[in-house]
C-alpha cells in the first residue's frame, strides 16, 4: 500500500481529466495497477446511490491485496469498475491506471484489448459463470482468440492442455472436448481460472472465489490461485467477506465499510494491529477454529448505513462502541497509524487504539453464558434425542416405463448418536455427505423407517396417529438456513409467531403475552411485532426464525446453518443469542453446519460425517485439537484461520478431487479414494482399507472419542501435503 | 441420437393411431351423413340413400365396430382412407389440400420466425429504446387484434393499392388465374397471388416470436457468463451475440417447433379469407357436411403434423443444448 498522499496540498484546483493527470504522476512508477479517488454512483428509483466513494490503492508486481468487508461495502462494484464490466447507467469516476494508462473513460470496445489480456478476473458462482452450451476448451480457447488472433489452432489446443493441467484437471486433454455441466462446482472454478490466466495477466481480480463451495473444495481452488499467480507472476486483488481465507495469501489488506476504505495496511498491521474499531469488531466476531478456549464473539451492533445520503460523519458511528460528538463531525479520512509506515485508519481515535486494547471490552461482548446442565456429568443428563442405527437408502432406477433399479444411493448409511439435554451436538461434512437427510429422518417420525429415531422418550416406531407426531414435533423445532426464504413474506411477525401457539391450542391472551416474552427473548424491540420479515434486516430475520422455533417451549432445537447466510458482524451476534439461549432455557442443539469455526465455538459435541456415515465422533475439543482420522484431520486443516502468521507457516492437507458420487462408494472404507494416509499406506496394508469396512472404535484415553479408520497414525502422502512459506521469510 | 429419434417415432406411432381411432368412432358414432341427403331435391327415398352410402363404404346400417374394422383395413392393405359422402376420394382430395397448405404456410412460417427471431435479438439489444419500444408494441398489438380482422385490413390495404395504380397488382383472394399459359406470365400471377395471404399472416405472426426471442435474451444478457465473456475481452455486443444467443435460442426452439402444427392444422381463417382451400378449412367443412372420412383423416393429419413438430423440437433442442444430448 503507498504511503503518499493523492493530491497534494500545493497544488491549486485543476479540472477534473488534468488533477487525474497529476494524481497519475503521484503513484509509483512500478505499481501494476494504480486506483485514486474511485468514486461510482448508481441511479436507483429512490436516488442516487453512493456506493463506492473514494477508494485509492497501488498494486505492486507479484503481490497480493485483499479487500476485505461485508455485502454492501462497495467492494464488488469496485473490482467491477476497475474491469469496466458495471452496467452504462453507472456513473464512474476517478482514475484507474494499468501500467501507467488511464482505463477510465475508454469505450467497451478499447477496454478489450486490456480486459482477458493483461486484467484478468475470476468471478464468485463457477456453476453460472461459464456458458453452459460450449465446451470448456472452446471457452478457453475463445480467450486465446480474442487477443492472439494469428495463434494456430494447434498452438492454440496445446496451451489450452497446458492450463487446464497447471490448474490441476485431471487427463487436461480429453477433458477440453467436456462442457461445463459435466463438471464439478470447484473444477468449473479451475477453469475459469484457467481462462483468467490463458494469456499472462498482469493484474487477477478474484471476487468471492471460494464462497460458494466447500471447505476441502475451497483450499484447493486457493491452492490453484497461489499457483497462478506464481507461474504468471501477476498482483492479485482478492476480494472476500472471509478474514480467514486472506490471512495466508494477502500481502496488504483493505477493509471496506460503506463503499470507502476505512483502514488499509500491511497484513500483519491489520490482523494484528487494528486501529479501526470496525476491523477490530469484524476479528473479534469470526470464531477461530483453533481455539479452544471459550470466549463471546464480537457483535457489532446495528446495520450497514444507506448509501442513498451522504453521511455526515464517521459512517461507522452508528454502530461504533466508542463513538463520541466528535464522531460526528465530519467523515475522517485515512490517515498515517503512528509506528507503522504504511498502516493507515480513518478514525480519530486510533492513535488511542493501540495493541493493549481488548476488542472484547470495547463491543462489550456478553459473558460467557453458562448453563445449568454444565456442570451435571454428561452420563447423568437425560437424552433428548436418540438416533439407532438410521438408514436412508434412495434407489436409483433406469427406464421409462419398467424401472430397472441399477444402484443404490446411501444417503444415510447406519447413524447412531444421541444429544443429552442442554448440549449442543453438531454434525459437519461437505455437501453430499448426508448432513440433510439426517435431519430429514431426524423429523419425518414415521414408523416405516429403517432405523429408530426416540425423542424425548417417544420413538418413531409409536408414532402412527397425528397425536404422537404432534406430541413428537412439540419436542423438536427447526430454524432454517435462509431467513428470507423461511418467512412468509405476507405474514407480520406477530402472525408468524403466533401460528405455532394456536397449534398448541392456546388461548389470545395468552398468545399475546408469550409473544412479548419471545421478542425480549431474541433481542427485538416487541413493539415491531406488526412489522412484515422484509423491513428487518437478515440478522433480525433469523432472530425471528429463531423466536417462532422456541415459541412451545421445545426441548431440542435443529439448527440447519443457522448463520451461514449472513454477514460476519451478524453471525456473532446471532451465535451470541444461540449460546445464551441454550444455557438461560436449558436447550439443546442439534447443529448443521459447513463452517467448522462456528461448529468450534458454539458445539459441545460433533459428529464428521462422510458419504453417509459418521468417521468421526466425540467432544468437540477432544476432536479439533486430537483428530484421529484423516478426513477430519483434513476438514480442519482446509480452515482459513484469520491469523496471517499461523497460515502462512501451516501445513495443510489438500484433499485430491470431489466428493465421490455415493453410486461409486467403494467396498470398504468409503474415504480411501481420497485418503491422503491411505495413498501413502504399503499396498499390503491399503488391501484392508480396500476390502474392509472400518468400525467406529474408540479413541485410546479418551472417554468421548470415537473414530473410523485402521491406520489414524499413518504418515501422510506428501503429495497432498502443502507450505507456503518458512516463518523467517515473513516475520514482521 | 438415431436410436433416440427411432424410439420417439414408434411412440409418437402408437400416439397418432390411438388418437385417430379415437377420432373416428367419436366421428362415425356422431356424424350422420344420410340425414343430409335426405334435404336432396327430389328427395331420395331411405332405401336409395341407404344404398348410395354402402357404394361408398359408409353403410349406416353396420355397426361403429364393423365399420372402423373395414376402415382400418382400407387405409392398411390399400392406402385407403374411403369417401366422402358426396362420392370424392379422400386420398385425391387430402392431396391437393395438403399441397395448398403446404403453398400459403410455408413461406409465412419461414418469415414468420426469421423475422420474429430477429426483431427479438434486435429489440433486445436495445431494451427500452425507441426500436425496442415501437417493436414491442407492434407485437402486443398483433396478439390482441384477432387474426381475421388483421387478414381483412391486408386485404383492404392491398385493395387500396391496386386501386390507387389503377390496375390489379395483387389478387386478394384465390390460388392463381386459370387458363394462363406456363411461363412467366404463370408464375407472375403466382406470384400475386401469393404475396396478400404471405403477408398478412406473416405479420400477425412473428409478434410472438418476438417477445419470447426478446424476453429470453434479456434473460441472458447479464448472466454470469456473458459478464466471463465480456472479462475475456469480448465487447458487450460480441459477447451477447457468441454466448447469449443461442443460450436464449434454447426455449424458442422448442416453441417454433410446436407452433408449426398449429398453424397448419389451424390455418382456418386465413385459408378462408384468402380463399384458399386447404386442410384447415376442409376439417371445418367435413363436420358440417357429417363426412367421417374425411374428418378423420384431417384429424389425424394434424396428428402427424404434431409429432413431426415435437421431434422437431427435440432434435432442434438437441442441436443447440449440449446438456440434454443423449449419451
Amino acid at each position: 500500500m503507498s504511503s503518499e498522499t493523492t493530491t497534494g496540498a500545493t497544488e491549486p484546483a485543476r479540472h477534473g481529466v488534468e488533477r487525474l493527470h497529476v494524481a497519475g504522476l503521484h503513484a509509483p512508477n512500478d505499481a501494476v495497477l494504480s486506483v485514486r479517488g474511485l468514486n461510482v454512483r448508481f441511479n436507483s428509483e429512490n436516488g442516487v446511490i453512493h456506493a463506492v466513494r473514494g477508494v485509492d490503492f497501488d498494486l505492486m508486481p507479484g503481490k497480493t491485496l485483499g479487500i476485505v468487508g461485508e455485502s454492501g461495502s462497495g467492494k464488488s462494484v469496485t473490482s467491477l469498475a476497475i474491469m469496466g464490466l458495471l452496467p452504462p447507467t453507472a456513473q464512474v469516476s476517478g482514475s484507474v491506471r494499468l501500467k501507467g494508462q488511464e482505463l477510465l473513460g475508454l469505450s467497451d470496445k478499447a477496454m478489450c484489448a486490456y480486459r482477458g489480456n493483461e486484467l484478468a478476473m475470476v468471478f464468485q458462482d463457477p456453476l453460472s459463470s461459464l456458458t453452459p452450451v460450449f465446451t470448456v476448451g472452446t471457452q478457453i480457447i475463445e480467450a486465446l482468440t480474442i487477443h492472439h488472433p494469428t495463434m494456430s489452432r494447434a498452438a492454440k489446443e496445446a496451451r489450452a492442455v497446458e492450463l487446464l493441467a497447471m490448474v490441476g484437471i485431471p487427463s487436461p486433454k480429453d477433458r477440453l472436448k467436456a462442457f461445463p455441466h459435466e463438471f464439478s462446482g470447484g473444477m468449473r472454478q479451475r477453469v475459469m481460472i484457467a481462462i483468467a490466466i490463458a494469456n499472462n495477466p498482469r493484474v487477477l481480480i478474484a471476487d468471492e472465489p471460494t464462497t460458494a463451495l466447500d471447505v476441502t473444495i475451497q483450499a484447493q481452488v486457493l491452492e490453484v490461485l497461489h499457483t497462478a499467480q506464481e507461474e504468471t507472476g501477476a498482483a492479485v486483488v482478492m476480494i472476500t467477506h472471509d478474514l480467514g481465507v486472506v490471512a495466508g495469501m494477502a500481502d496488504d489488506i483493505m477493509v471496506m465499510y460503506a463503499g470507502k476504505p476505512v483502514e488499509t495496511g500491511g497484513v500483519d498491521d491489520i490482523y494484528y494491529n487494528p486501529r479501526m474499531p470496525y476491523t477490530m469488531g469484524l476479528l473479534g466476531a469470526v470464531p477461530r477454529v483453533d481455539v479452544a478456549e471459550k470466549a463471546s464473539l464480537v457483535p457489532i451492533e446495528g446495520m450497514p448505513p444507506n448509501l442513498l445520503h451522504a453521511p455526515t460523519g464517521c459512517s461507522f458511528a452508528p454502530r461504533c462502541p466508542l463513538a463520541s460528538d466528535a464522531c460526528l463531525d465530519g467523515e475522517p479520512a485515512l490517515a498515517p497509524v503512528a509506528g507503522a509506515a504504511l498502516h493507515r485508519a480513518a478514525c480519530i481515535k486510533s492513535g488511542s487504539l493501540g495493541g493493549s486494547v481488548d476488542v472484547h471490552g470495547v463491543f462489550a461482548a456478553p459473558p460467557v453464558a453458562v448453563s445449568r446442565f454444565d456442570a451435571i456429568p454428561r452420563a447423568e443428563r437425560s437424552t433428548v434425542l436418540q438416533l439407532k442405527d438410521v438408514r436412508k437408502h434412495f434407489p436409483l432406477t433406469r427406464g421409462a416405463l419398467i424401472k430397472r433399479r441399477i444402484g443404490t444411493v446411501k444417503a444415510v448409511d447406519g447413524l447412531s448418536f444421541d444429544i443429552r439435554e442442554g448440549e449442543c451436538f453438531s454434525i459437519v461434512g461437505e455437501s453430499g455427505s448426508g448432513k440433510t437427510t439426517t435431519l430429514l429422518e431426524i423429523l419425518e417420525f414415521h414408523p416405516d423407517q429403517d432405523g429408530e429415531v426416540v425423542i424425548g422418550g417417544l420413538s418413531n416406531k409409536q408414532a402412527a396417529d397425528a397425536k404422537t407426531k404432534g406430541k413428537m414435533r412439540r419436542e423438536l423445532q427447526m430454524v432454517f438456513q435462509d431467513p428470507t426464504g423461511a418467512l412468509d413474506p405476507r405474514f407480520t411477525v406477530y402472525e408468524v409467531l403466533a401460528e405455532p401457539l394456536q397449534n398448541v391450542g392456546m388461548d389470545r391472551p395468552a398468545i399475546k403475552k408469550r409473544i412479548m416474552e419471545l421478542m425480549k427473548l431474541v433481542g427485538l424491540q416487541p413493539d415491531h411485532v406488526n412489522r412484515f420479515p422484509n423491513q428487518f434486516s437478515g440478522g433480525q430475520r433469523q432472530r425471528i426464525g429463531i423466536a417462532r422455533a422456541l415459541a412451545v417451549n421445545p426441548k431440542l432445537v435443529v439448527l440447519d446453518e443457522p448463520v451461514s447466510a449472513l454477514d460476519v458482524s451478524v453471525q456473532a451476534g446471532v451465535i451470541n443469542l444461540l449460546d445464551h439461549l441454550r444455557a438461560e432455557l436449558g436447550l439443546s442443539y442439534l447443529l448443521v453446519a459447513h463452517d467448522l469455526s462456528v461448529v468450534r465455538h458454539i458445539s459441545n459435541r460433533v459428529a464428521v460425517m462422510y458419504l453417509g456415515k459418521i468417521v468421526e465422533i466425540g467432544a468437540v475439543d477432544r476432536v479439533f485439537d486430537n483428530p484421529r482420522h484423516p478426513y477430519t484431520r483434513a476438514l480442519l486443516s482446509a480452515i482459513p484461520v484469520p491469523d496471517p502468521q499461523l497460515e502462512r507457516t501451516r501445513e495443510r492437507i489438500i484433499l485430491q478431487g470431489d466428493l465421490p458420487s455415493p453410486l461409486q462408494a467403494p467396498k470398504g472404507c468409503n474415504f480411501a479414494t481420497r485418503c491422503p494416509v491411505f495413498a501413502a499406506l504399503p499396498p499390503a496394508k491399503q488391501e484392508k482399507c480396500r476390502t474392509l469396512e472400518p468400525p467406529l472404535e474408540a479413541a485410546t484415553g479418551s472417554r468421548d472419542q470415537q473414530f473410523a479408520c485402521f491406520y489414524p497414525d499413518g504418515e501422510l502422502d506428501e503429495d497432498m501435503l502443502v507450505v507456503h512459506e518458512t516463518v523467517d521469510h515473513h516475520a514482521p | 441420437m438415431l436410436k433416440y429419434l427411432a424410439k420417439r417415432g414408434i411412440t409418437y406411432v402408437v400416439m397418432i393411431f390411438l388418437t385417430t381411432s379415437a377420432g373416428y368412432f367419436l366421428a362415425v358414432s356422431s356424424l350422420k351423413p344420410a340425414l343430409l341427403e335426405q334435404e336432396r331435391i327430389p328427395r331420395p327415398t331411405p332405401e336409395q340413400v341407404a344404398n348410395s352410402m354402402r357404394l361408398k363404404g359408409l353403410d349406416p346400417d353396420l355397426s361403429p365396430w364393423e365399420r372402423y374394422v373395414d376402415w382400418l383395413t382400407g387405409i392398411v392393405t390399400r392406402w385407403d382412407w374411403g369417401r366422402s359422402p358426396n362420392g370424392a376420394y379422400i386420398n385425391a382430395e387430402f392431396g391437393d389440400r395438403v399441397w395448398i397448405s403446404t403453398r400459403l404456410f410455408l413461406a409465412s412460417i419461414i418469415l414468420t420466425l426469421v423475422i420474429g427471431v430477429a426483431l427479438g435479438v434486435y429489440s433486445a439489444a436495445r431494451q427500452y429504446k425507441v426500436q425496442d419500444r415501437v417493436i414491442t408494441s407492434y407485437s402486443y398489438l398483433a396478439y390482441i387484434v384477432p387474426a381475421p380482422i388483421a387478414y381483412f385490413l391486408v386485404q383492404l390495404g392491398a385493395i387500396n393499392i391496386n386501386e390507387s395504380v389503377g390496375d390489379r397488382i395483387f389478387f386478394v383472394t384465390g390460388i392463381s388465374t386459370p387458363g394462363l399459359a406456363p411461363g412467366w406470365a404463370q408464375f407472375g400471377d403466382m406470384l400475386a397471388h401469393y404475396v396478400v395471404p404471405t403477408v398478412a399472416i406473416t405479420l400477425v405472426g412473428w409478434g410472438a416470436y418476438q417477445i419470447a426471442q426478446r424476453q429470453y435474451l434479456l434473460d441472458n444478457v447479464n448472466a454470469d457468463f456473458v459478464r466471463t465473456a465480456r472479462a475475456k475481452g469480448l465487447t458487450r455486443n460480441q459477447a451477447i451475440a457468441r454466448h447469449a444467443l443461442r443460450v436464449s435460442f434454447i426455449p424458442v426452439a422448442q416453441s417454433i417447433a410446436f407452433t408449426i402444427p398449429a398453424i397448419f392444422a389451424g390455418g382456418f381463417f386465413a385459408e378462408k379469407i384468402f380463399a384458399w382451400p386447404g386442410v384447415g378449412s376442409w376439417s371445418i367443412d367435413a363436420i358440417s357436411l357429417q363426412d367421417v372420412n374425411a374428418a378423420t383423416a384431417t384429424l389425424a393429419y394434424g396428428s402427424v403434423i404434431f409429432a413431426l413438430g415435437a421431434i422437431l423440437a427435440d432434435f432442434a433442442t438437441t442441436l443447440v443444448d449440449p446438456r440434454v444430448r443423449v449419451q
